[in-house]
C-alpha cells in the first residue's frame, strides 16, 4: 500500500546555519493516526514545513501518498491540510473570507465552498463569529478558524501542528471527537501536541523527534510496555529522564 | 498542466477586498497627487508657457503624470502585498496552496495592472475635467500602460522579498523611481535641456515610458520608437525570469 507520507533522511538547515532538522525518516500509512512528539525546537514545526511546502528540505525526499511534494508539489499539495501552530492569517479578515480564500486557493468552486464552509462553520461553532475581523476573535475562536480552514478542501492528509494550544476543555475534546470522526472516515491525521494525554487518546503510532532526529518509533503500545507509559518514555527519549527523576527526588 | 483559474481570481478578489478597506491609501492619494500636479504644473504654471506645436503644456504633462502614477501605483501595490503577507505570514496559505509558481506571479502582477489601470483612468478622468485628454492610440496606451506595470510590478516583488524591514521598501522608490522619474521628461522635452545634458534623457529608461505613453495619448514623440519597445519588452521578460526563478528557489519565501 502506498504510504499517506514517507519521509526519508529529511534534513533542513537554514540560511544562518541552525540545524533544524538533522536527518528524520518516517513513514505513515494511510488511515493512521500518527503523534508526533519532540520538545519546543525539536524539528517537528520545520519538518511539517517542509512536507507542505512553507519551507524547502536541504535534503532528502517527501512522498505523500506517493506523490514527491517538491518536483510534483502542485498534485501533492491537493492532498494536504495544514492547521499551523502559529497564527498566519490577514487579521483584518473575517473568519468566513479566510476560509473561502483557501477554498479558492484549492481550486474549489464557489458552490462547493460556500457548502463546506456553513458545514466547517456551524461544526466549529463560528456561526456568531463568522463575519467578524480575524483579530478581534479570542484565541480559541482563532484557531477554530484556522481548523476550519484546515479542512476546507477535504484533505486525504490532516497535519494539525498543536492544534489545542490555548483552547479550552470543551473545544478540545470536542475537536477530539470530530478529529476521530474524520480518521474513521478514512483522513490519514498527523498531530503534534505538548498533550500526552491528547497523544495518547488519539494516536496509533507515535515518533518522538529530539534535535532533529526521530529518537523513537512505532505502535502507541509499545510506549505502554514499561513503566510510567508515554510520559516515562518521552523523557527517556528526550534525555531528560535522569533531569526530571533528580528533580523529583529532591 | 490545467490553468489552477479558480486559484487566480481568489489570489485578485481576495487583494481588490484588502484594497477596499484602504481606500485612501489606494485610490484617493494618487488622485489627489494627480489632480495638485495637473493643477499647478499643466494649469497655474503651464498656463504661461507656450504650447508644444498643436498641444498645450497641459496635454504635453498629464501623459507624463499618468506614467509616474502608474509607475507609483504598480511598485506599490507589488511591494505592499508581498511584503505584507510575509509580515504575518498569510503567504503561507498560498505557498501550502496547489498554485504553481507561475500562476503565484501571475496572480500578484494581474492586479498590479488592474491597479495601474484603475489608477491611470482615475488620473484621465482629472485631466477630462480640465480638457486635457486625448488619445492618439488606445493598444499603444494600453501596451505602455501595462507593460510598465508589470515592470515595477516584477521589481517591487523582487524588492518585497528581499526587505527584511519597511525601511527597506523605500530604498528603490527614494533613490531610483522618484529621481529618475522626475527627470524622465515628465515636465520638459529633451529639447529644452542643454546639449551636454540630454545624455541624461535618454540614458534614463523612465523617459521611454513617459515618452511611449505620450505618443500614444497626444502623437508627441522625441525618441526612436525602436528603442523604446527594446528595452521595455526586455525589461520585461528580464524582470519576469528573475522573479519566476526567485519563486521557483523559495528565495525570500521558503527559507
Amino acid at each position: 500500500m502506498t504510504p499517506a507520507l514517507e519521509i526519508s533522511h529529511l534534513r533542513k538547515v537554514y540560511k544562518s546555519g541552525t540545524v533544524a532538522v538533522e536527518d528524520v525518516s518516517l513513514t505513515i500509512q494511510p488511515g493512521d493516526f500518527f503523534g508526533f512528539l519532540g520538545p519546543n525546537g525539536a524539528g517537528k514545526s520545520t519538518t511539517i514545513h517542509c512536507v507542505t511546502g512553507i519551507t524547502n528540505p536541504t535534503s532528502g525526499t517527501i512522498k505523500i501518498f506517493g506523490v514527491d511534494a517538491v518536483a510534483d508539489y502542485r498534485n501533492a499539495r491537493k492532498l494536504v491540510g495544514l492547521s499551523p501552530q502559529e497564527f498566519n492569517v490577514d487579521p483584518f479578515a473575517n473568519a468566513r473570507n479566510i476560509v473561502d480564500w483557501m477554498g479558492g486557493y484549492f481550486g474549489m468552486r464557489a458552490a462547493e465552498r460556500k457548502r463546506r464552509i456553513d458545514m466547517l462553520i456551524e461544526r466549529f461553532d463560528l456561526v456568531q463569529h463568522a463575519n467578524k475581523p480575524f483579530r478581534e476573535l479570542s484565541g480559541g475562536l482563532k484557531r477554530r478558524v484556522i481548523l476550519a480552514r484546515a479542512m476546507i478542501n477535504d484533505p486525504k492528509l490532516l497535519i494539525l501542528d498543536e492544534p489545542t494550544a490555548g483552547v479550552d476543555v470543551e473545544l478540545r475534546m470536542d475537536l477530539w471527537r470530530y478529529l476521530q470522526e474524520l480518521n474513521r472516515d478514512g483522513t490519514t491525521i498527523l498531530l503534534t501536541s505538548h498533550y500526552l494525554e491528547e497523544i495518547e487518546r488519539l494516536c496509533r503510532n507515535i515518533a518522538i523527534v529530539n534535535k532533529g532526529r526521530i529518537v523513537r518509533n512505532g505502535p502507541k503500545e509499545e510506549f505502554f510496555t514499561e513503566p510510567g507509559g508515554l510520559e516515562r518514555a518521552y523523557l527517556a527519549a528526550t534525555g531528560k529522564a535522569a533531569e526530571h527523576a533528580a528533580v523529583a527526588a529532591r | 498542466m490545467t490553468i489552477n483559474w479558480i486559484g487566480l481570481w481568489t489570489m485578485i478578489r481576495r487583494e481588490i477586498q484588502r484594497l477596499a478597506r484602504v481606500p485612501i491609501q489606494a485610490v484617493i492619494a494618487p488622485l489627489i497627487s494627480a489632480l495638485l500636479f495637473i493643477f499647478i504644473f499643466g494649469f497655474v504654471v503651464g498656463g504661461r508657457i507656450k504650447n508644444f506645436g498643436t498641444y498645450s503644456y497641459l496635454e504635453f504633462v498629464l501623459p507624463g503624470v499618468v506614467m509616474m502614477n502608474i509607475v507609483n501605483a504598480a511598485f506599490l501595490q507589488a511591494t505592499s502585498q508581498i511584503y505584507f503577507q510575509r509580515f504575518q505570514k498569510s503567504i503561507e496559505e498560498i505557498l501550502v496552496s496547489p498554485l504553481s509558481y507561475v500562476e503565484m506571479i501571475a496572480g500578484t502582477i494581474s492586479i498590479v495592472i488592474l491597479r495601474s489601470v484603475f489608477t491611470a483612468l482615475g488620473i484621465m478622468l482629472i485631466g477630462m475635467a480640465f480638457g486635457a485628454v486625448h488619445m492618439h492610440s488606445l493598444p499603444e496606451f494600453l501596451f505602455w500602460v501595462i507593460l510598465v506595470s508589470m515592470i515595477f510590478g516584477f521589481l517591487g516583488i523582487i524588492v518585497a522579498l528581499w526587505a527584511k524591514t519597511f525601511e527597506q521598501l523605500n530604498v528603490l522608490v527614494v533613490f531610483f523611481i522618484q529621481p529618475l522619474s522626475m527627470v524622465g521628461g515628465v515636465f520638459n522635452t529633451v529639447a529644452m535641456l542643454p546639449p551636454w545634458l540630454r545624455w541624461m534623457a535618454y540614458g534614463n529608461p523612465f523617459f521611454y515610458f513617459i515618452n511611449g505613453l505620450r505618443h500614444a495619448m497626444i502623437g508627441f514623440n522625441e525618441a526612436p520608437t525602436a528603442i523604446g519597445l527594446t528595452l521595455t519588452l526586455t525589461l520585461a521578460a528580464v524582470l519576469g525570469t528573475i522573479v519566476w526563478r526567485l519563486y521557483a528557489i523559495g528565495w525570500g519565501l521558503r527559507e
